[in-house]
Parts: C-alpha cells; structure tokens; sequence
C-alpha cells in the first residue's frame, strides 16, 4: 500500500504541469463532450447513408442475379447452337418453343446438344455450389471438392460401382450414384479428421490431406483401367471421369440429377445462413446459439450429394468449385445465402461455356473440359494461395 | 433492487493433468462491473467459456439468473450472455454491418430474414459503439479499436444482459483503452453487468466495482476493489515483488484512495 501511494504523491507533485497541457487534453470530460458532439453532427446524413448502402448491396445482387439468369440463358442457346453442323440461333430458340416442330434439326438439339449443354449447366451449379459450402465450412475460400479430394471419392466410389456391382440398386438410385455419394462423405470425413488440428484448420494440413487423399484416390480408380478390356463400355467412362469430360447423359440421367442438384442448392440455402456465423469461427458460432455439429453434418451430406451428381455426369473436373464463387465474392460480397444462388448460376453459365469451348475449339477432337478448367483454375488457385501466404506473414 | 446474474458454485477445471480452477465459487449482480484479474495463463479465459458454456465444469455448477446452464436452450443462453472473445479472424471481407449482424442469430428462425426489430438492434449496437459510419468497411481494413467495438457491438446486437470480454484492451494504445473502457461504463450505466479481463491494474481501480482474481496455485480472491486489490495480494498473484508493482502502478487502487 506504501509503495502505491508514493507514487501517487509523485503524480501529485507532477500535476501542475499538466496544467500548461491544452484545454480538453488532460480533462476525461473534455473527452466525452468531444465525443458526443462528433456523434450528434454525424446522425443526420448517416440516417440517409443506412438505407442507401442496404438497398445497394442487395440490389446488386439482385442486378448479378439478373445478369447471371440471362447470361444462363443466353449460353444455353449459344452451345445448342455449335457443333459439327452449325444451327443459327434462331432455329435453335424455335426448337425449344416447339419441340414437337423441330425437324431434323430438333434430333441433333434433343438427343445430342441439349442433354450435354444441361449437364455442363448441372455440373457447373453443383461444384460451384459445393465450393461456396466447402468453404464456409472449412473457413477457406480455397476449398474445393476437386482440391480437397471429395471429387476423387465420388469418382471411386462410382468406379467401383460402375465394375463390381453394375445390376444393383438402391431406391432407384444405381449402385453407381448411391457408392459415389458414399465415396464423397468418406473422403469428407477422412479430410476433416487428418486437417483438423486444435480445433481448427491449418490451411497446409488441409491442403495437403486433400491432396494426398485425391491423389491415392485416383490412383486406385486408374487401377480398374487394368481390370477391363480397352473396349469395354466402362473402361471409356472410366477414362472421361478421370480426365473430366462430359458426354451425352440419357434424359432420364438428367431426370434425376437435375432435382437433385436444385433440391440440395434449395436446402443448403438456410445451411448458408449459419455459415455466416459460422465464419466468425467454431466457438463463436456456437456461443450464438448455431448447432455447430449439425451445421457440419448438413454441409457434408448436402456438399457430398452435389460433388456426386456432378462427378456422375463429368468426371473429375477441377476448380470451378473454387474460380467462380472467389470471383462473384469480389462482385457480391462474402454473405453465402447470397453467393450460394449467385455461384449456382455462375458455376452453370461457366461449365457451358467452357465445355463449349472444350468440344469446338479443336474439332473434331474433344478436350475434356477438366484441363480447359485446370488451365484457368490452377493459376487462380495458385494466386489466391500466394496471397493468403503474403497475408498471414508466411 | 439488484438481484444476481451470475453465479458460480465450487466450480473445478482441469486442463490435461493441471487443475486450472479450483473450486471457484461467487456471484455477481446485476449491473456490476467486474475485472477479471490474473496472470498470464491463469484460466481467465477458461472461466469466460465456463459462464458462457463454451466449457462444461468439471465440478461445480454455474447458475445464470438463478438457473443452471445446463438448463439454458441453445436460442435463450445468447440473448442473455454475450461473451466477447480474444480474438476475431475472419476468412472472407465481411463488411462491418454484416458482422454485427452475427449478433442476431440468436433471434432468427431456422428459415427466413430478420425483421426491421432486429434491424433496428443491429443500428442501435452499432450506435452505442460508435461504428456506424464504419458499417460498409471490410473487417480487414479496420484498426485493432475498431475490431473491439465491432465485437462489442456483436454483443449489444445480442440484447444481452451479461456481457464477458476476454482482454478487451489487448492490443490497444493508451488512448484508445481510455476510450473502450469509458464505453464499456457507457454500457454498464445502460445496464449491462459487465465482466472483462483486464491486465491493466490502473483502469480496474479506476472504473471497476469488483474483482475476481484468479491465482496460479490455483486459488482465487472476489470482492470490492479495495479489498482484492491489496498490494500484498496483487504482488503474489502476479509473483512479484511490491515495489516493482508499486512502480507499475500510476495511481494507487481505490483502496489507497478512500484512506488518502
């Protein structure tokens, strides 16, 4: 107690001094008049700044939803259109009004164009959309289902259902879909438990366990190539898959995908939401109330079920996961409930015109549209990868 | 008329082998303010995750408002403490605005949008802290001041009776202490029991009605200001001598001051 008042006289003696200090410098009620004119001065025209900034930012994305829709639209009759035989525009939009009245042209747009430009348009939404899950829920805009290995499960799982078990099914769903899906969740459930260190994920471990997995996972699917005979039907799945090409689904392949897909982006919209808080991190999500458990569980199942029907209609096809919702967040924002639609679309016109780009650009030879998005991926992984390292001091 | 909020009974906390709290027991009334005192590595943090249920005791009960935690639903238990952490990383540019948000969670059903009630918590949070002209800024080009009001101001959106900060003042100049502890008694004359780690022995002796201080035998010490912050005591809990602690101390704890 001594010791504490010495000092207090010493403080004493020091106070004159203070006094040569401007007025309102040395006062703490200086201060706090200081502060409570700054505020009254500023209330009016933040009162006019509050709504402005609200209805902007969500009549942006109201705007990049419109653009995207029609964007959606406008590749969707832009692909139709390209092939060997070229079909203006025109004959193209008059097919899908009248598909009855389409002609000969209506055979090559309905059995042919249409069905692939779908599953481009299915493909795309779904990856996109289970990038923006992924990394919410990881907390890492680098994630991936193709950079963190899912995409190789799903295409093993498939592997193994397409070779060991073709006949079986499962409620309608082949054994195929059923093993792909099963493949995703184990390889999510695998991923996590290998990256997650102390409660969270180190941005190496993670990357590296998806790696790693992805890697012995393809390398286990190219083991089925030595199984079969070079022409067997499923040895040429096989290779599309692993090189992430897309062919030409049967309707009712479509049937089935395209609800699943807008099904699953429909229920992770309320998943989205909590991925907001759960960006403030593990602990402080759930101090707020969020199931965190089950907002993972949610994410995995939903994520798994998109990389499965993607992967079941294109293979392993790299970073759309990832180019498309990094680059809606630069013109939307980071809020998921809005990124999640706003990738869908994006993620669908994207694939379109990649895979447009994939089947015309050297016809009549195809390139899977796996390396057309590896090449305009992996630079931008890369980037983003670059960046964050320069951020974190690394 | 004060009634408590918080209260601790004989709670114990191990962390591995090491016992971190030892049968930890007091309560707190409505409208306190009250330091959290300590050493480095005490269990400060571990006994703000215990009030908020972030951590299980394990012996011990702590009771919120007279009623178990354990009893508290997932919705309720945030709308009536809010525990302000440490440390906020964020892995996307959320806007300020969208951050407070956060707070309202708590408030929301599973499927659908807030209404202009929590519209209106959110601009009054953002109010009372001062950020409000801040709200379209990204997190990342704000300064180490601005982040803490943002997370307070998560807190406030909460509507929360309790709030918990975990060192507050950490990482902040002089001035900007000065300025974030004069808003947490802003928000205490409002009515918020506030409970914050603080190192700084001068702010808590100049702004804080009572003291928790946690010891690393372990053992802990609660009361008023003046009876917790003894020179004596100070110096053994932070293991030091009293001399060097008198030299760290500006002005003298309110104890000093009521005998002067």
């Amino acid at each position: 107690m001594t010791g504490l008042q010495t000092y207090r006289e010493v403080d004493g003696k020091h106070g004159p001094k203070l006094s040569s200090v401007p007025a309102g410098w040395a006062e703490p009620v200086g201060l706090k008049q200081v502060e409570v004119e700054h505020e009254s001065s500023l209330k009016l025209p933040e009162a006019g700044l509050r709504s402005q900034s609200k209805q902007g930012s969500k009549a942006r994305t109201n705007t990049v939803n419109l653009i995207l829709l029609v964007a959606l639209l406008l590749s969707i009759v832009f692909s139709t259109c390209l092939g060997a035989v070229r079909i203006p525009a025109a004959e193209v939009i008059h097919a899908f009004l009248h598909p009855s009245k389409a002609g000969e042209a209506g055979e090559i747009i309905f059995a042919l164009r249409l069905p692939r430009v779908l599953a481009a348009a299915l493909v795309g939404a779904a990856l996109s959309a289970t990038g923006v899950l992924f990394q919410g829920l990881f907390r890492n805009p680098l994630a991936d289902p193709f950079v963190l290995g899912t995409s190789g499960g799903a295409a093993l799982g498939g592997a193994i259902g397409i070779f060991l078990i073709p006949t079986l099914s499962f409620a309608g769903f082949s054994a195929t879909a059923v093993l792909a899906f099963a493949g995703s969740v184990l390889t999510m459930i695998l991923v996590w438990y290998l990256a997650r260190t102390s409660g969270a994920f180190a941005m190496e471990t993670l990357l590296l366990a998806g790696f790693a997995i992805g890697t012995m996972l393809n390398s286990a699917t190219v083991v089925f190539e030595l199984r079969e005979e070079a022409s067997s039907s499923g040895l040429r799945v096989l290779a599309a898959w692993l090189h992430g090409q897309l062919g030409i689904p049967a309707w009712s392949q479509l049937g089935l995908i395209a609800p699943l897909t807008i099904v699953a982006i429909a229920l992770a919209l309320p998943v989205a939401g909590r991925l907001n808080t759960l960006a403030l991190g593990e602990e402080y999500a759930s101090q707020l109330g969020v199931h965190v458990g089950q907002v993972r569980v949610a994410t995995v199942i939903l994520g798994s079920l998109l990389t499965a029907a993607a992967v079941s209609l294109g293979g392993l096809i790299g970073f759309v996961g990832l180019l498309v919702p990094h680059f809606l967040r630069i013109l939307i924002g980071p809020n998921h409930v809005r990124l999640l639609p706003a990738a869908a679309l994006g993620g669908a016109t994207f694939l379109i015109l990649a895979d447009t780009l994939a089947r015309t650009a050297f016809a009549p030879t195809e390139i899977p549209v796996g390396v057309f998005t590896a090449f305009l991926g992996g630079p931008a992984f890369l980037y983003l990868l670059h960046r964050r390292s320069r951020e974190s001091g690394l | 008329m004060s009634s408590t909020i918080l209260e601790f009974q004989n709670v114990s906390f191990s962390r591995g082998s090491r016992l971190l709290l030892d049968r930890l027991s007091f309560s707190i009334e409505t409208q306190e303010m009250v330091a959290l005192l300590g050493p480095n590595g005490v269990g400060k943090t571990t006994m703000l995750k215990l009030a908020s249920r972030l951590l299980q005791p394990a012996t011990g009960s702590v009771l919120l408002q007279g009623k178990p935690l354990a009893n508290w639903s997932r919705q309720h238990l945030p709308r009536c403490v809010a525990l302000v952490p440490q440390e906020l990383e964020l892995p996307f540019n959320f806007r300020v605005e969208e951050i407070v948000a956060q707070g309202r969670v708590p408030y929301l059903p599973l499927f659908g949008a807030g209404t202009t009630q929590d519209e209106e918590a959110i601009e009054d949070a953002m109010e009372a802290v001062d950020i409000v002209r801040l709200r379209d800024r990204p997190y990342s080009q704000l300064s180490g001041g601005e982040r803490q009001r943002v997370k307070i101001a998560i807190g406030l959106a909460q509507q929360s009776k309790l709030m918990l900060l975990d060192e507050p003042t950490q990482h902040l100049d002089v001035g900007r202490q000065i300025e974030l502890i004069a808003l947490l008694r802003r928000l205490n004359q409002r009515g918020i029991t506030i409970i914050a780690a603080v190192h700084d022995l001068n702010l808590v002796a100049e702004n804080f009605s009572s003291v928790i201080m946690l010891t690393p035998e372990p053992a802990w010490i609660a009361g008023s200001v003046p009876e917790v912050m003894q020179p004596e005591v100070l110096a053994r809990a932070f293991c030091v001598g009293q001399s060097d602690l008198a030299q760290y101390c500006v002005s003298p704890p309110a104890g000093g001051r009521a005998q002067a």
